[in-house]
């Protein structure tokens, strides 16, 4: 499975890179390929690609503030959690993602 | 009820302002510290010829800082309707500071001319040939008018009564009540190191900073300094009592956690309390009440210039940095004995079996699915 996705929160240089990581292990731990762009207080980073938008199975957002380019995932499923949810229990969220794309075939 | 509080999601928008704020407030809180220290005084206007350098960065970041309740207001009526948000959100700010509805007034205004501004888009529908007037006048004008009205005539007045009279109590607490608030605040802004309380306690002080109240905001923030530290100290106080009470994981972990204490992300601490919540929030608490009372009593309620920095905030402080150190001291202390007297000896067996914690069950309630 392939997932894609975005962390921001509000102060953007705690938050929003320790749900990257987590979602990010946890995705990589039941074998998915995972990518999370950051929009941190310093800017956007590990952009995604049009490419890696269009080839993915399922868009996670973990975000407790607005984000920039929300408008790219039109069309896609999207299921959007606060920052904190994916640090707490990142597996279980893969997990979830995994049900949800699974119901959706 | 429970459904529109949801849609409306007014913490998400008042949190996405406030992460446009937090930068806007370090620089120019910064620039005024620095001018207020060598005897600057915020100007109205600068003359040319008539003021010196400390002067000009006083008045630089001064006037930024009098901005606030405009930019809060911007950032939320962005968050709500988007771009479209920002000309209605910037003109009822600046409605809000001339009725002296202060940084209160910014946010509810900010809320007012988001929905506006959304509500146009959405319903106000024009003939084909009109669509470039859309976002050229008719969004931006009825967006303006109606929410700068609102703020000016209808709740204007009974928001600057309110302000006026928070304000003035809070100036007016003395020992007692301000070591009382104090411990309240510094427990508030750690018992969920950097989650909804935290940001909520956050918010609240923010406000009380942007009315020219300081304290409340140092003492939220010098406890989010010291909590990640007294972890780190609770390593070297547990070594001395001849007690294991990290396992290697969260030993590497502290390697991280204390620097970022130091620049003030309390969120560091999240990787080792998490192990063990219970005792962990008991010694951050109790250090955050230490702090929070000492810096409130001692400096009579003043505080930082600046609402973010961690160690960086002392010098801000003024003739008051070293009740600032001596707070974060206190913390540092309290937080790193307790935790290290109450938290269990593990051993190696322990140490695997932690590893394989069950994580948290999400709740439906968390989960957005689009």
């Amino acid at each position: 499975m392939k997932i894609v996705g975005i962390s921001a929160c509000t102060v953007g240089i705690a938050h929003t890179y320790l749900a990257q990581q987590k979602i990010e292990d946890a995705a990589k731990k039941v074998g998915d390929e995972v990518k999370i762009e950051t929009q941190g207080t310093i800017g956007t980073e590990n952009k995604l690609t049009k490419e890696e938008i269009q080839e993915a199975d399922i868009i996670i957002l973990a975000v407790d503030v607005k984000i920039s380019g929300e408008e790219r995932f039109k069309g896609k499923k999207v299921v959007k959690v606060s920052t904190e949810t994916a640090i707490k229990s990142p597996n279980k969220l893969v997990e979830k993602l995994h049900e949800i794309v699974e119901k959706e075939n | 009820m429970k459904e529109f509080l949801k849609k409306a999601n007014f913490k998400g928008h008042l949190l996405t302002a406030i992460s446009y704020l937090i930068p806007i407030v370090c620089g120019a809180g910064f620039v005024i510290a620095i001018g207020m220290a060598f005897g600057g005084k915020s100007q109205t206007t600068l003359i040319i010829g008539k003021f010196d350098f400390f002067q000009a960065l006083a008045t630089i970041g001064g006037q930024t800082l009098g901005m606030l309740p405009v930019i809060i207001a911007t950032g939320i009526a962005f968050s709500i309707a988007g771009k479209p948000g920002i000309a209605p959100g910037f003109v009822v700010g600046l409605a809000a500071n001339s009725i002296s509805a202060g940084f209160i007034g910014g946010i509810i205004g900010g809320y007012i001319a988001g929905w506006i501004a959304f509500a146009v888009l959405k319903y106000v529908k024009v003939p084909d040939w009109a669509k470039g007037l859309m976002p050229t006048l008719i969004v931006p004008f009825l967006a303006c008018i109606a929410s700068g009205l609102i703020m000016v005539y209808i709740i204007g007045t009974p928001v600057s009564w309110f302000t006026a009279w928070l304000t003035a109590l809070l100036k007016g607490l003395n020992g007692t009540s301000n070591l009382i608030f104090g411990a309240v605040l510094g427990i508030l802004s750690i018992v969920d190191f950097g989650g909804p309380i935290n940001k909520t306690a956050f918010a609240f002080a923010l406000t009380l900073q942007a009315q020219g109240i300081n304290g409340p905001v140092t003492a939220l923030q010098l406890t989010n300094t010291a909590t990640p530290i007294g972890f780190g100290l609770a390593f070297l106080i547990a070594r001395m009592l001849h007690k294991n009470i990290y396992t290697h994981e969260e030993i590497e972990t502290l390697k991280s956690t204390v620097p970022m204490g130091v620049v003030n992300i309390v969120e560091g601490s999240i990787p080792i309390v998490m192990n063990d919540i219970v005792r962990g929030v008991v010694a951050a608490g109790l250090g955050g009440m230490c702090e929070g009372a000492i810096l409130m009593s001692l400096a009579h309620g003043e505080g930082a210039t600046v609402p973010f920095g961690g160690f960086l905030m002392l010098p801000t402080m003024g003739k008051n940095w070293w009740v600032g150190l001596l707070a974060i001291s206190a913390n540092v202390l309290v937080t790193g004995v307790v935790y290290a007297l109450i938290k269990k000896n593990i051993s190696i067996d322990d140490e695997k079996i932690n590893r394989q914690k069950e994580e948290e069950d999400i709740s439906l309630d968390d989960i957005q699915v689009m």
